[in-house]
């Protein structure tokens, strides 16, 4: 379900940054439409590796919390994680409210490794959309993070496969494939695409989705996060938000 | 969580390109902004157009109209992924609260599109006379059932050769009695009664005695079935 598009989500508000970058002249108004399938590539190895790092750790976090042996421990005795977006210490044994301090850790990692405030911005405004449709699908989500509130989206986005069992190879193949999906489907919007190369592109970058699992799979740690960055989609992502005529939010 | 003492009437907005969406919502605000607390969204092909032309009619405070993107699937927006524009409304309650009413403008698109009641308490669907007189008697989920219908623009029709009658007769017919107003914005009894209309929504729906009603993305179709009987019906739900 978190892999497939039709998921109520607002994912067809979203270009993964294409549209600010045809703007910028990537496709070169039709003439270079590969450029699309590269795009989707580039962000593999930068962007998207560092959000599925995230949903990664996320996950295991999450996945940590649910299966830690209870200690016994007062709720008091975790203080309260400050955030208004992360779940209050109401378990019994802390274990979730510690989930949640990680969980805001992880989101402090990821934003320091977004620079634009405006990508950080579109992808919390994403995980609240995420948040919302877990909340009604997925409601244990509502132990680690608060509901309707403006969490990362990767980071939303690993905490529900905490919770449904998803394994990490799992979560950074969604991430990835959706990230590839969301460029390649606001490419039909954008440029003189035929569909069916579209499908191609995304077929083609299989082994890049692939590298990018097996890489950041085994990450448990928030200190060995990826913090490979895309200056120039950072500028594009900055000037979009001033663009007058704009057919998708990010 | 939302707060639902902060929740308005929101009121969906919907019907094909260039019928006049933008406008009928801003004589609504015009004529009302003063006895309701009101909030626009707008869903756009570019963003902000219809939000900018509102806000620049200067009926109502510009931070009270915000643009939704809808990554060309205006459709999609107010039917099959809400999620954006429910934010948007909600956002907006907060924000300026308490409002009486929100209205949601879709983008304009076919003749099939219509609000899921995830986001909206009642709809608008708006025709007008340039269209062409045939287009209420082809029906459709919006014209057949939202909440009003509106044949717009009848200042226009000795210019383009349709009989608004006969228009809104074809559209009562197709509705099953439900109101059909025949408006223009050059005529003042028209707008009172438009005005009308939204009050007294307003009032309904305030009281709870209003059940959100679905025109459905289908409109009332024929089609053989398996013995090769001639069937016709609607559907509840999607296909």
């Amino acid at each position: 379900m978190l892999a497939d598009g039709r998921l109520p989500t607002g994912g067809h508000t979203q270009s993964a940054g294409l549209e600010p970058a045809v703007r910028a002249g990537l496709g070169a108004g039709g003439d270079r439409l590969t450029d699309v399938a590269g795009y989707a590539r580039d962000r593999l190895r930068t962007i998207t590796r560092v959000e599925a790092a995230v949903a990664v750790v996320a996950r295991h976090i999450t996945v940590s919390a649910a299966t830690a042996p209870r200690r016994g421990s007062r709720p008091d005795k975790w203080p309260a994680t400050g955030d208004p977006r992360l779940s209050p210490a109401d378990d019994a044994t802390g274990t979730a409210s510690r989930a949640a301090m990680s969980l805001g850790m992880v989101e402090a990692a990821w934003a320091a490794r977004t620079p634009s405030q405006v990508m950080r911005g579109a992808a919390r405004r994403q995980g609240r959309a995420y948040l919302r449709l877990a909340a009604r699908v997925w409601p244990d989500v509502l132990r680690y993070l608060r509901n309707d509130t403006e969490v990362a989206r990767p980071v939303v986005v690993g905490v529900i496969a905490g919770v449904t069992g998803l394994s990490a190879e799992q979560v950074a193949r969604s991430v990835a494939h959706d990230d590839v999906q969301t460029v390649v489907s606001a490419s039909l919007k954008l440029l003189p695409v035929d569909p069916a190369d579209a499908a191609s592109w995304l077929a083609g970058l299989h082994d890049d989705i692939e590298r990018l699992v097996t890489d950041v799979a085994s990450l448990t740690e928030i200190d060995k996060l990826p913090a490979s960055g895309a200056p120039l989609l950072d500028v594009f992502a900055q000037n979009h938000a001033d663009e007058r005529m704009r057919l998708f939010h990010a | 969580m939302h707060d639902h003492s902060t929740r308005s009437f929101r009121l969906g907005i919907a019907g094909p390109v260039g019928t006049g969406k933008s406008s009928l919502i801003a004589t609504v605000c015009s004529e009302l902004s003063a006895e309701l607390r009101l909030g626009v969204i707008t869903n756009d092909i570019y963003t902000d157009e219809d939000a900018r032309l509102l806000r620049s009619a200067g009926v109502l405070d510009p931070e009270r109209i915000r643009a939704v993107e809808t990554g060309a699937c205006p459709h999609t927006a107010i039917r099959d992924d809400v999620t954006p524009n429910l934010i948007a409304v909600e956002d907006l309650e907060r924000d300026f609260a308490p409002l009486d009413v929100v209205l949601v403008e879709s983008g304009g698109d076919n003749l099939t599109a219509t609000f899921s009641p995830a986001l909206v308490d009642a709809q608008v669907f708006v025709l007008d006379v340039a269209g062409g007189g045939d287009v209420a008697r082809k029906g459709g989920p919006g014209i057949a059932r939202a909440d009003l219908l509106v044949v717009n623009k009848t200042d226009l029709a000795p210019y383009v050769g349709v009989d608004v009658e006969q228009m809104v007769t074809d559209a009562e017919a197709a509705r099953d009695g439900k109101p059909v107003l025949a408006l223009s914005r050059n005529d003042p009894a028209s707008v009172a009664q438009l005005k009308e209309w939204v009050l007294s929504m307003t009032n309904v729906v305030r009281s709870g005695e209003h059940t959100p009603v679905d025109p459905g993305p289908v409109a009332p179709h024929t089609h053989v079935d398996e013995d090769g009987q001639l069937i016709t019906h609607t559907h509840a739900h999607a296909h």
